[in-house]
């Protein structure tokens, strides 16, 4: 017996100096393997007590087993990928939308004092309204479902691009200003050469912070109406009792989103002046 | 490089308009081409207020600032200032912000070899690629120089450059840039509160008192350069400089006193 923990202990002490020895890469691609395992373990757990429980029976398919055997299915066909590129393409325009009206109204706020000061209230008060709570008004103001649900996504990106560009704006150096003037910037120039390449990280800080709530916001905004997208798709797997279906398409929603928040990462790093 | 004349003519300044004597006032000074003159004066006597006039970054509020033929009524490149930061770009390069001036008049493609001169000649030779969040405080002022430096300006107008370096980069960089305006005749302005670097730099030293900020003296530095700063007629210029600078101080102090009693 005492063996057999000696033998333990000194596997584990070479587990861990085999794991210090790893290269920084290595490390962290062995953590975010534990972290998903961890999450699939829980995922497994649930699907047992779900399957254990007469209660909860019935959505037995929630498990990992089906759930991920759907999903192999489920990316052979076109009807996931159309799924995936109409949400895509939602997204895309709430986000366009967003840094179009956000990133010149930052600009404004994060300049003027004025502007901040009267701004200020009716932002905070305006972002703290769930872009879902919308609804009603953006079904009233708009002909189409796609149209209600883009206004929606806006009312979810756009807070963190206005916050995230006044932010910026407001870190500039005002010499970097009084530099450009005197060596004969205009005001384009100004623009092009000062003022976006020193606020595009903190743009790009808020565009992700807005991905994140877009996305969030898409699944439930997509159960109105519309008959394509990946609340749709949701919505549909319920109605028709198919829960394997059901868990793939979340799990693709968790993949997409963290595929989207690492680009967005990606560029924020790419943008970022800031040496450490 | 060309060369220019300053003209101050009448100039009076008021920051705001419930001021009860001016930041400047009455201020006539006349640099010619290819001078170098120091403005040395207490801490907040309207130096930097002068300065920004100069380089059309401020409008006085009566008189005006002609460079040659021009009124100076906006920032440009051909007159161009230091400032005591060298407050560079740090998303850009050194290359890049030393060619910035270049870039914004359009004419970089035709000069680069002008911004790699210049780069060498500051010291920069081995730098040109690194971001300049990596430098010394010494070399990013240096990286300001070859900036100001490479739209070929007629006059550069140095606020407090080097007061923010350690003394022996400071003492190299004055002698450079002096040696610099000098090869080119750039007229120089240099404002700044250190009566050494006055004497080293400086053709000519322009004294300024506080409240109301007026010229009340000026005295001219007959040195060739490179200027030894251990020799003998150096450190008699400063210490006559310096007793010049006490004298103006206590005559203003009692002046005070009496308007207070
Ligand atoms: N933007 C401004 N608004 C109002 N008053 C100002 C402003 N800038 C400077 N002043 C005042 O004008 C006076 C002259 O300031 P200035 O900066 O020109 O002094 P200075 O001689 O350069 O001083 P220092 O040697 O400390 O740099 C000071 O009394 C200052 O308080
Ligand atoms: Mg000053």
């Amino acid at each position: 017996m005492s063996t057999v923990t000696t033998n333990a202990k000194f596997n584990l002490g070479q587990l861990a100096t085999t794991y210090n020895k790893m290269p920084d890469w290595l490390q962290g691609f062995t953590n975010a393997t534990l972290g998903m395992s961890i999450l699939l373990f829980f995922w497994w757990v649930g699907g047992i007590l779900i399957e254990s429980n007469p209660d909860t029976e019935a959505f037995a398919a929630f498990a990992p087993g089906p759930a991920l055997t759907a999903l192999w299915e489920l990316i052979g066909t076109p009807f996931l990928w159309d799924t995936i590129l109409s949400s895509l393409e939602r997204i895309l325009y709430g986000l366009f939308w967003g840094i179009v009206i956000g990133v010149p109204v930052g600009v404004l706020v994060g300049y003027f004092v004025f502007v901040r000061q009267v701004a200020n209230m009716p932002f905070q008060f305006l972002r703290m309204i769930s872009p879902l709570a919308w609804m009603p008004i953006a079904v009233l103001a708009f002909e189409t479902w796609d149209g209600a649900i883009i206004f929606l996504l806006v009312m979810a990106t756009v807070w963190p691009i206005v916050f995230g560009t006044a932010h910026g704006v407001q870190r500039i150096d005002p010499n970097w200003f009084q530099v450009a003037r005197n060596l004969g910037a205009d005001g384009y120039q100004m623009l092009r050469r000062v003022i976006m390449p020193a606020i595009a990280q903190d743009v790009f800080a808020g565009i992700r912070l807005a991905v994140g709530v877009a996305w969030v916001v898409l699944v439930p905004a997509e159960y109105l109406g519309v008959t394509s997208g990946l609340g749709y798709a949701i919505n549909d797997a319920r109605d028709t009792l198919d829960y394997d279906t059901l868990a793939a398409i979340v799990v693709v929603i968790g993949a997409i989103g963290y595929m989207l928040d690492t680009i967005a990462a990606k560029l924020i790093k790419y943008y970022s002046w800031k040496m450490e | 490089m060309g060369s220019a004349n300053i003209w101050i003519t009448d100039l009076f300044h008021f920051y705001n308009k419930k001021q009860v004597s001016p930041t400047l006032e009455n201020i006539n000074l006349t640099i010619p081409q290819g001078q170098l003159t120091a403005l040395i004066g207490r801490s907040g006597c309207g130096k930097s207020t002068l300065l920004q006039m100069i380089a059309g970054l401020l409008m006085p509020s009566e008189g005006s600032v002609r460079i040659n033929a021009h009124t100076v009524t906006k920032p440009s490149a051909k007159w161009n200032m230091m400032f005591q930061k060298p407050s560079l770009y740090p998303w850009m390069t050194v290359r890049e912000n030393a060619a910035l001036g270049l870039v914004f008049s359009g004419t970089y493609k035709d000069k680069k070899d002008r911004v790699e001169e210049l780069l060498d000649m500051v010291g920069l030779k081995d730098h040109k690629d690194k971001n300049v969040q990596q430098l010394s405080g010494g070399q990013q002022q240096r990286v300001a120089l070859a900036r100001s430096l490479a739209t070929e300006p007629d006059v550069l107008l140095l606020d407090e450059p080097f007061s923010a370096l350690d003394a022996f980069t400071r003492a190299a960089l004055q002698t450079e840039v002096a040696q610099i305006c000098h090869d080119y005749g750039i007229t120089m302005v240099l404002v700044t509160h250190d009566i050494d670097e006055a004497v080293a730099m400086a053709d000519k030293v322009v004294i300024m008192n506080h409240n109301p900020g007026r010229i009340v003296g000026s005295m001219d530095v007959n040195l060739p350069y490179p200027r030894d700063r251990n020799e003998a007629p150096f450190i008699e210029l400063k210490e006559y400089l310096f007793s010049e600078f006490e004298k103006i101080d206590q005559a203003k102090e009692s002046e005070l006193e009496q308007m207070a009693s």
